[in-house]
């Protein structure tokens, strides 16, 4: 906490509570205690006052208590030379100036000064949300004074269900006309709420719009309280209410308010200008909301976490911002008043001239309707998405560096780097190639473009048709930054997409992008289920197979193959609660057989009672249950004291004298069925396949379309097995259909698991 | 010689969930009556091992414009009244609705797309006709139900009516609406145990209460997959019974526009004569649809026929008759 | 619970000799666990295996049969309370009754509307099972004459009648037919535990009360009748639903023998009102029955039943498969369009409902998938491009359609491709992902 903040805080507290009593005394005196005390339109007598303290103000006598509650929260300016941890005290001091500055704006309700007077400001009409409207607004001249319930409903409908993203309540005067005009509509177009309030040297943001013509109101999302500080309580009165009206919530449960509005209300303060002691004291009392304070002048930061998400006040010097103009700086500034209250952005259409959706994923484009390729036989194309801090990335950054395709003859090809750079508070570097692979489908969605492979295997193809509609090659860009925030907006916050054609920095590139791929490779191979503390549950099959609960850990892939440790860890992130739930590993009951106590109870409960016990490792006891959609299914062969492993493209006989698909039906539905096993193919490379009964070297009989497709893989492991050989020494449906012919193979090359332990 | 039968009685840990619908004038509303359903700590009608305390209700559907692509034998039985909406809906309340389950169907984008302020004008029309409580469903189209909710909500605001149907992909606003204005909502997902779960989830994580959220598993009609929404119905009963949290909301079906929309209750043109006859056929389609969903665990089922009404009424009398 | 195919495998004698008619002793275990063989298949099976197999696999609701063979009624072996934990195996038999009092000419017309009914659905032929003989005139001739009617029209059998006599001239007329006796009740039960032993007919047992049903059930089976049916004497909604419970409860899950045996119901005792009777028999369906008494027929109330219980015994794990074909929804001409879809019967049930309520008649090719719905037979490779090229080639496809449009499923947008390729004078449209979008899409089309 910064000193200085504090004790201007403190210091601008203890001044408005007193200001407020004697504002009161004197009211008290003109007009009676018993003065009714009202904002107009709304039901909450005074919002903030009844949130933090449940009184129900609705007299000027009624005041005095709530002046007393205030007084008591103050404290005294700390001393210079005095160091203390002063957060607590500055956040109760700025409770208390909410509590003076709410009184004082209903003193002056009582008083008729209410909303304030501001020559020549027109408000735009209120629409049929607003049936009573202000009478005043009519004949013009006055600033808003509280929102209205009926519109509180209107716009808290869309708070609550996400289609506005929050508000800001600017307080001060920007730089210049430019500035002020270029950060309400920078907010606008983001669908944020914008509250206007408070002066510098008597000059108001709200005046600045005014000279500028922009029109405010209901209407425009722009709500100007007033040109004092003391009018900024009308925002947190609405955020109050907000939790009263959606939150469920009642008078008095401050606590659970503040919260409410942390978690749910994406707001901030954004103060425009020098920041004197009142505004200190004010802000102080919106971070208690869990409202951060953004300053456009040189204030001391305050960054550590804990009664906001994020930063609690920032400092971002106006003329420290890049940027040729005052409208540039103000767009600048906008966007990390976003990130810093972790505001999401929404977007529901991908801006490109053809048409986008996933109907068009499946769309081919042939070499005759084909414009240009990237990659393919005869150039080559690669996509990279990486992590990067906060400011290495700017939201919606699209940069083609090199030429376009305009030179490069009809059915040519190209070379192309595709570098999406994400920045997000919930990204990891781990999700990289979960976010990656989604590229695929992304460019897929564009009607007229084609997208094959992944990584430094891209290739990708643009129509004819689709460049005629003026496709070009920075839409990816638009494609991967849209789609990217819609889909994956909760790991994501930021997206900077950098499309490269220019020769050196693509092999620049590429060497960096193969250097990942490598990194990854390496990282994937090396996660242990011993290195982490939870598994991860996949119950999305059990629309059909009600009681199976795959359980997904770094070295045993769903068996479908399509959900690995991470891809469950990133929809977890996405989607919490989807089908991948973390499950916490808990005690170690059996090392070797892969039992722990965490993921025991979870398929207990998610199977429904019917799986007590499951080994993560072992084929034999307590076996892992199948849906129906492995690739694979490993089967006891006890006369040859080991396993085969048929997979699902593999048709032929196997030598148990049932094909796969007679043995799905007695491997899958969820039930546990020792000496079968539904597996995905990648699990035959871990070291904890099967590791409770031996691993591999089990592995009698191998359906061939796996030892083809997989042999440089499947080598390695036989090699870490300590059987180089041992490929060979597996019969496959070419050598063995029957028991006979594959014990007679078995004892002829001599195969580990005929001298190994009995397997039961 | 008297054989010693054991006892079958479960003890069951969890139970169904209360859920009031309507508000009396002295609770914000306007409404004669409220219904409420839900509460049972046993499977359909097994008093002999626990408490049904209420019955489930019996919703008519009507809808604010005239359905044209009903069966004929609908448009018959209701006659006139299908003109005006509220008149329909003072009808459904004669012929023994419980509930009122008013359709927008007009503001489809391919039905008249009819605004909110429409809406409300429907929706201030039947709660005048009708002293029951509401249900009111959108067009099924997902802007329209943004839109018509929302003005619907505002204007029946605090008389706990059900909004439907809030769905995945869409529910944020319609839950918006119900906290703000004191309403119900219904969350509907496809036959599926898991899915109804997380929207129940995702629903009160909006804060919406949990005595305020019905849920619709998702209707087969008899010979139209009856089969997979009884049992995920017995699934999520068994479930909430067994103390499934997210699973004890009371269940919705929609057994009278899945019934009608079968081919057996809606013609009778080049039909083989082993049907039967038409009427009795289409009748039993709705009756026996709805029966085999009560027996599942339906808490409120939205009928059409008033006689499909009338017997259902009788077989709901009968099973909650203590044996 | 039954033992696992290993634990059986460690039972059998592991010498594949392969006169089981399996290839390995493994792969006879599977098939044991899955019971889907009977153990006695296996010719070297020890008997202290033989005693625990058999133990394990004793079904806990008898199996009972009534009727002639090609049309008999076979009732029981239910393993399990709700269908989604297996299946349930046995449908009830719907069987009509008559009385031997009626006059010639109703009883035969009568009888023939019954034997006669029959009509197909998704690709089941759906029957009326039999006649519940009731002995109303008091007389052994009328009743055994009636009764050898019914036989003649090969129909299965009830014999309702509570004098021994009358009983016996029914079942002379039907030897042979297994017919079901009922009923034996706490008076006559020696009698007519008697009369079963020696006519080999099941016997249908009524008790007031569980107590008093089991008491019946162990002192007839010790005169040696095992195959019993049981009527607990409830015949309302709420009394009959919560002793049915309770009696499959008792054999599935206590295991409790004395009440192992399928129920009979009397749907049309319950009520006067013939709707009712069929709601009721409906809850009969759903909850338990195996043998239902039907008093009214007709086609009317019959077949939404017929439907009812194909819905309810359907294996929830083996969906209805709809034949692969081109179907013509409302009256399609040569420029209808033309979707595809699986023939997972909810899926096609689904698409062709909504195809049917656009009012714009279409042609709709049912592509075989296995029975699998859109995305699961895309996942599985059964409707791929191949697949979906097969289906239009070998349908006839191109002879009733003029056009070279096909909608394809918005789900399986990504084979478009692939299926160009397949069917290269073929436009491939991608259609929406959920049938409810089918209506407004074809509207677009179409316009």
């Amino acid at each position: 906490m910064s000193r200085y903040i504090a004790k201007a805080a403190i210091r601008g507290a203890n001044l408005i509570v007193s200001e407020a009593e004697k504002m009161l005394q004197e009211a008290i005196k003109e007009l009676g205690p018993e003065t009714p005390v009202v904002f107009t339109n709304t039901a909450y007598y005074l919002p903030v006052i009844l949130g933090f303290t449940g009184i129900e103000v609705q007299t000027l006598g009624d005041l005095q208590q709530v002046i007393d509650y205030a007084k008591k929260l103050l404290h005294p300016v700390p001393g210079d030379t005095l160091w203390l941890p002063y957060l607590g005290e500055t956040l109760d001091c700025g409770v208390a100036t909410l509590l003076a500055e709410e009184a004082i704006e209903g003193i002056r309700f009582a008083r008729g000064l209410q909303p304030e007077p501001i020559p020549g400001l027109q408000l735009t009409g209120t629409s049929f949300t607003s049936p009573d409207g202000n009478s005043q607004e009519e004949e013009g001249g006055f600033a808003n004074g509280p929102i209205d319930d009926v519109q509180l409903r209107a716009w808290g409908i869309q708070l609550v269900d996400g289609r506005m993203p929050g508000f800001a309540a600017i307080v001060g005067a920007a730089r210049s006309n430019e500035a002020a005009v270029s950060i309400v509509r920078e907010l606008q177009q983001r669908n944020i709420l914008v509250f206007l309030s408070g002066n510098v040297n008597g000059r108001s943001i709200i005046h600045q719009l005014m000279e500028e013509g922009v029109e405010m109101g209901y209407d425009t999302y722009i709500v100007p309280f007033g040109t004092d500080t003391i009018s900024a309580i009308y925002a947190l009165g609405f955020a109050t209410r907000s939790a009263l009206t959606f939150g469920g919530l009642s008078g008095g449960q401050a606590r659970d308010i503040l919260l409410y509005n942390k978690y749910r209300v994406f707001a901030f303060v954004l103060a425009l200008g020098e920041v004197d002691d009142l505004k200190y004291a004010t802000a102080a009392g919106a971070l208690n909301y869990g409202f951060p304070v953004i300053a456009d002048t040189v204030i001391p930061q305050i960054l550590p976490t804990g009664i906001t998400q994020y930063e609690h006040v920032i400092s971002m010097p106006f003329d420290d911002i890049e940027g040729e103009t005052d409208a540039e700086k103000a767009r600048r500034l906008v966007q990390r008043c976003i990130e810093v209250r972790g505001i999401k952005v929404k977007i529901t259409e991908v801006p490109i001239p053809v048409p986008y959706g996933s109907a068009f994923e499946g769309e081919r484009v042939r070499r005759a309707d084909m414009r240009i390729e990237f990659g393919g036989r005869n150039a080559r194309a690669f996509e990279y998405l990486r992590m990067a801090d906060f400011d290495e990335v700017e939201d919606g950054k699209i940069t083609l560096i090199g030429p376009s395709f305009e030179d490069v003859e009809v059915g040519g090809a190209m070379n192309l780097g595709i570098l999406v750079e994400v920045a997000g508070r919930k990204m990891q570097e781990d999700f990289e190639p979960v976010l990656e692979r989604q590229i695929h489908y992304f460019i897929n969605g564009a009607s007229g473009v084609q997208h094959i492979g992944q990584r430094d295997i891209t290739w990708i193809r643009f129509s004819k048709a689709a460049v005629e509609k003026g496709f070009q090659i920075k839409h990816l860009g638009e494609i991967l930054y849209a789609r990217f925030h819609a889909d994956f907006g909760s790991i994501v916050d930021k997206v900077q997409v950098t499309l490269i054609t220019d020769e050196e920095l693509f092999q620049e590139w590429l060497q960096k992008a193969r250097e990942a791929y490598q990194a990854r490779n390496i990282r994937l191979a090396d996660m242990t289920d011993e290195s982490v503390d939870e598994f991860y549950s996949c119950t999305l099959c059990q629309s059909f197979a009600p009681n199976h609960v795959c359980i997904v850990s770094p070295e045993r892939l769903g068996l479908c193959g399509a959900y690995n440790w991470l891809d469950c860890k990133a929809s977890y992130q996405i989607n919490p609660t989807g089908p991948n739930q973390p499950v916490p590993k808990g005690i170690c009951l059996d090392p070797v057989y892969g039992v722990w106590q965490g993921p025991n109870e979870f398929v207990y409960q998610n199977s429904h009672g019917t799986v007590e016990r499951v080994s993560m490792y072992s084929i034999m006891r307590d076996p892992m249950t199948a849906c129906g959609c492995f690739e694979c299914i490993a089967m006891v062969i006890p006369e040859a004291n080991g396993i085969m492993v048929v997979s699902r493209e593999d048709p032929s006989m196997t030598p148990v004298g049932m094909k796969f698909s007679t043995l799905a039906g007695i491997a899958g539905g969820g039930l546990q069925t020792p000496g079968m096993m539904g597996v995905g193919k990648y699990y035959l490379l871990s070291k904890k396949f099967i590791s409770a009964e031996g691993g591999f070297k089990r592995v009698v009989w191998l359906s061939k379309i796996l030892k083809e497709t997989m042999r440089d893989e499947l080598q390695a492991v036989c090699e870490r097995e300590g059987v180089p050989d041992l490929l060979d020494k597996i019969a496959d449906g070419d050598t063995a259909t029957t028991i006979e012919e594959l014990l007679a193979f078995l004892e002829e090359k001599g195969h580990p698991a005929l001298t190994m332990d009995p397997i039961f | 010689m008297a054989a010693s039968v054991p006892s079958v009685q479960e003890k069951w840990t969890g139970k169904v969930r209360e859920v009031t619908l309507g508000a009396l004038p002295a609770d914000g509303g306007t409404r004669g009556r409220t219904v409420t359903v839900g509460g049972e700590n046993t499977l359909p009608f097994l008093h002999f091992e626990g408490e049904v305390p209420h019955r489930p209700a019996i919703a008519i559907e009507i809808w604010d414009h005239p359905p044209e692509d009903w069966s004929p034998i609908l448009l018959e039985a209701w006659g006139d009244v299908l003109q005006d909406v509220g008149a329909w809906a003072k009808k459904a309340e004669e012929v023994g609705a419980d509930l009122i389950a008013l359709t927008l169907d007009s503001a489809h984008p391919e039905k008249g797309n009819t605004s909110g302020e429409q809406a409300r004008a429907t929706v201030r029309k039947v709660l005048e006709a009708t002293t029951l409580p509401l249900i009111v469903y959108g067009p099924g189209q997902v802007d329209k139900d943004n839109e018509v909710l929302v003005a619907v909500a505002e204007e029946a605001a605090g008389e706990r009516v059900a909004l439907g149907n809030c769905e995945e992909g869409n529910y944020r606003t319609i839950v918006a609406a119900a906290l703000a204005h004191g309403h119900l909502v219904i969350g509907k997902t496809p036959i599926d145990v898991n899915l109804a779960k997380q929207l129940n989830i995702l629903i009160s994580d909006m804060r919406l209460d949990l005595d305020r959220i019905l849920m619709d598993p998702t209707t087969g009609a008899l010979g139209y997959g009856l089969e997979y929404t009884y049992s995920v119905m017995e699934r999520l009963k068994l479930a909430a019974l067994m103390g499934d949290s997210m699973t004890q909301q009371p269940m919705i079906v929609t057994t009278g526009f899945e019934a009608w929309r079968a081919k057996e209750a809606r013609v009778n043109e080049g039909v083989p004569a082993e049907w039967g006859d038409w009427t009795k056929r289409s009748l039993l389609w709705e009756t026996i649809t709805t029966m085999a969903l009560l027996e599942a665990g339906a808490n409120i089922v939205v009928m059409r026929h008033p006689e499909a009404v009338k017997k259902i009424r009788q077989v709901i009398d009968k099973l909650m008759t203590k044996a | 619970m039954g033992l696992s195919g290993l634990a059986i495998y460690k039972l059998l004698p592991k010498t594949n000799c392969k006169e089981c008619g399996f290839p390995t002793c493994l792969a006879f275990a599977m098939k044991l666990a899955a019971r889907q063989v009977e153990l006695s298949a296996c010719p070297y099976v020890s008997d202290e295996a033989k005693a625990v197999l058999d133990a394990a696999s004793a079904p806990p609701i008898r199996l009972v049969k009534v009727g002639p063979e090609e049309r008999k009624v076979e009732v029981g072996n239910e393993t399990v309370l709700f269908r989604h934990e297996k299946t349930f195996y046995h449908p009830p038999g719907f069987f009509y009754r008559l009385k031997d009092d009626e006059p010639a000419d109703a009883f035969a017309a009568r009888l023939e509307a019954v034997a006669n009914y029959g009509v197909e659905r998704v690709g089941i032929e759906l029957k009326a099972d039999g006649i519940a003989l009731q002995s109303a005139a008091g007389s052994a001739d009328a009743f055994g004459e009636r009764a050898a009617q019914v036989v003649s029209a090969g129909l299965p059998l009830v014999l309702i009648a509570d004098d021994p006599q009358v009983m016996e001239a029914g079942l002379k007329a039907a030897q042979g037919m297994a017919p079901l006796i009922y009923a034996a009740n706490a008076e006559n039960w020696e009698t007519m535990a008697s009369l079963a032993a020696q006519y080999g007919a099941p016997l249908a047992v009524f008790g007031e009360g569980l107590e008093t049903l089991a008491e019946l059930t162990e002192k007839i089976k010790g005169k040696g009748v095992e195959d019993m049916v049981l009527d607990p004497g409830t015949r309302g909604w709420s009394d009959s639903l919560a002793a049915f419970t309770q009696l499959r409860r008792l054999a599935i899950k206590k295991n409790y023998r004395p009440l192992g045996y399928p129920i009979i119901a009397f749907p049309g005792e319950g009520t006067e009102d013939e709707l009712e009777e069929a709601l009721l028999a409906g809850q009969y369906v759903a909850k338990y029955a195996g043998f239902i008494v039907m008093d009214h027929f007709d086609p009317a109330s019959l077949y939404p039943l017929l439907t009812l219980r194909q819905n309810i015994y359907t294996d929830p794990q083996k969906p209805i498969q709809v034949s692969p074909g081109l179907y013509e929804i409302g009256k399609p001409t040569p420029e209808s369009p033309l979707l595809v879809t699986t023939n997972f019967s909810l899926t096609y049930f689904s698409v062709a409902g909504e195809v049917e309520g656009s009012g714009i008649p279409a042609w709709l090719l049912v592509a075989d998938s296995e029975g699998m719905s859109v995305l699961t037979a895309w996942a599985a490779g059964k409707f791929d491009a191949e697949r979906i090229a097969k289906a239009v080639k070998s349908m006839g496809v191109a002879e009733k359609v003029a056009h070279r449009k096909i909608i394809i499923p918005g789900y399986v947008s990504s084979i478009s491709g692939e299926l160009e390729d397949e069917l290269p004078d073929w436009e491939i449209l991608v259609g929406p992902r959920e049938a409810i979008n089918i209506p407004s899409f074809l509207k677009q089309f179409a316009a």
